[in-house]
């Protein structure tokens, strides 16, 4: 078990508590375990795809305003993903699963977030939290079709939930000085984005 | 390869086939003619089923395709889910959305005979993409969008998670029937599809989950069976419970799925599939029809009545509490949350759709158990 593994339920669990930001540090930290133990195709392209799928959001999300304003505080939900990891740890345990299931911890997270926080920014962190989870577990366990599957899942949730951040929430628009507003003719109006 | 397992599989091929070049016709037609050459397309695809069905590919399984006669029929039903669902539709103006029932129910197909049941996932999830794509594109519709595409990639991932997990194991059992739950939209538990035009995906996505639940039973062991049972007889309380509530339908409209989960759980995959056959041809937003009714509500003679008698033969096998607290939740739902009781007199419908569903229903009702007892299944 790689120390790259170990950080990725904690680094999920800081999803669950503050949200996408932390998104492109985990997937930096999945493709990084998912190449420690050696460069197979397989590895590479679950590599390949845990960083698209962690900052390609990210990146996306920068042209578009902070949606904050309905997520309540919610502070006992990290906890409550704590205590599901746990559980999880002692079944497998009981389970006779001698390694730390490290990718199903942070499955396990990413569901919390979907289904306990109300952004709709944080449900979409939290679903990308799953894939790579599922994807870092699919590498391990050496599983084509099971990575196949989550880069699927995972290129469906980036794609649809992008297409309803991009519909639903408002555009950043950038401010302009005074001067560059007096020089813009009034009969040409400035785009403000299409937030409804 | 002789042949007659050449043409077997070239059948086998082409019904799997026929519901792209139906969706990719119906597309491509004047709207004039749409709705006509959707109900032929259907139509030959019910046929082509039933031909698969009745002379299997002899070498499927060879091929990696999966050859369980109860997942053949199980096509079969999810065919005449399509042709009812054409059939009881008027014409439609947009292509996409005239041509997603064709391509969902292909989908679904496809899901069902995918050697590793992880891959039909992930048919499963192109489906859902596709449908929300389609039902979004119209203006105020992407928060709607989105509820659909997390639950159903939650229903996913927990199903995949319990995959990677070792076999026969509480918790891979656990996560999967979770997981099949959600995908299923059984109430209270899963139920994400809002709109009437959200059959046109639901219904095959459904079928195909509870067809998948049969496969996965290898893996996910006791602990899998035991959660479907509870998840399904929860339901199934819950149902009569929600009796005098104004929103009873949305939990009586599952009630076949509920059945057909408790079904697969104690292996009377039978007795799942009359519930499928209802679920297909009756359930979805067709609660408020009096055939209907009477068939989500197991009435005889159609298919979930029989159903019901296997389920409870089974059943009784399985576990004598669990199969008394069945029998008292089914009569609990049947005499509270029956919707209105007027229109359950009427057996015998008026439109077409509802005639070929009725006949579909009785004729399944009558026939699966006399080919039980050939040896069919």
């Amino acid at each position: 078990m790689t120390l790259a593994a170990i950080l990725m339920p904690l680094l999920a669990l800081c999803v669950v508590a503050r949200g996408i930001g932390f998104l492109p540090l985990l997937g930096l930290v999945a493709a990084a375990a998912m190449l420690v133990d050696g460069h197979t195709p397989l590895q590479q392209a679950g590599a390949a795809m845990a960083v698209v799928f962690a900052i390609g959001p990210v990146l996306f999300l920068l042209r578009y305003q902070h949606d904050a304003a309905r997520e309540r505080t919610g502070s006992a939900i990290p906890f409550f993903a704590l205590g599901l990891m746990v559980l999880l740890l002692l079944a497998c345990t009981r389970a006779g699963v001698a390694v730390f299931p490290a990718s199903l911890c942070v499955v396990v997270a990413g569901l919390v977030s979907v289904i306990c926080r109300q952004s709709m920014v944080w449900q979409w962190a939290g679903l990308l939290t799953c894939v790579e989870g599922v994807l870092l577990c699919g590498v391990q366990a050496f599983q084509p079709s099971v990575v196949g599957v989550a880069g699927l899942a995972g290129a469906v949730v980036a794609v649809l939930g992008g297409m309803c951040i991009h519909r639903i929430m408002p555009r950043v628009v950038p401010l302009r000085p005074p001067s560059a507003r007096k020089k813009s003719s009034p009969d040409s109006p400035e785009k403000n984005g299409d937030a409804a | 390869m002789t042949g007659t397992a050449g043409a077997g599989m070239f059948l086998a091929a082409l019904a799997f086939v026929w519901p792209f070049l139906g969706a990719a016709a119906v597309c491509a037609v004047p709207v004039a003619r749409s709705r006509e050459l959707a109900i032929w397309m259907s139509a030959i695809g019910c046929v082509l089923a039933l031909a698969v069905f009745v002379f299997p590919a002899s070498g499927a399984v060879a091929a990696g395709w999966d050859d369980d006669p109860v997942q053949r029929a199980g096509r079969v039903m999810l065919a005449f889910g399509l042709l009812l669902m054409v059939l009881e539709n008027g014409i439609l103006h947009d292509r996409l959305v005239r041509s997603l029932p064709h391509v969902s129910t292909a989908l679904a197909g496809l899901a069902c005979i995918a050697p590793d049941p992880a891959v039909g996932l992930g048919i499963l999830e192109a489906a859902l993409a596709w449908g929300v794509f389609v039902f979004t594109r119209p203006a105020g519709q992407a928060r709607m969008g989105w509820g659909l595409i997390r639950n159903g990639s939650v229903g996913t991932f927990l199903v995949l998670s319990g995959l990677l997990l070792p076999a026969n194991t509480v918790v891979s059992g656990l996560l999967m029937a979770c997981g099949l739950v959600v995908l299923t939209g059984l109430s209270p538990f899963g139920q994400f599809w809002q709109d009437e035009n959200d059959t046109f995906l639901f219904l095959p996505f459904a079928g195909a989950a509870l067809l998948l639940a049969m496969r996965l039973r290898t893996h996910g062991g006791e602990a899998f069976e035991t959660a479907l049972v509870l998840c399904g007889l929860l339901s199934v309380w819950l149902t009569a419970c929600a009796g005098r509530f104004p929103d009873r339908q949305r939990l009586f409209r599952t009630f076949p799925s509920a059945l057909a989960l408790i079904a697969v759980g104690i292996q009377a995959d039978v007795a799942a599939l009359l519930f499928l056959c209802g679920w297909c041809l009756a359930g979805g937003g067709r609660a408020g029809r009096g055939w209907a009714v009477n068939t989500l509500a197991c009435f005889p003679p159609g298919a979930p009545f029989v159903g019901c008698l296997l389920l409870l033969s089974m059943m009784s096998d399985w576990s004598w509490p669990l199969a008394l607290l069945t029998v008292a939740g089914i009569l609990a739902a049947v005499t509270r949350a029956v919707p209105a009781r007027d229109i359950t007199h009427h057996f015998w419908p008026q439109d077409a759709a509802g005639r070929v569903a009725c006949s579909v229903l009785t004729a399944t009702g009558l026939l699966v158990p006399l080919a039980m007892m050939l040896g069919a299944f």
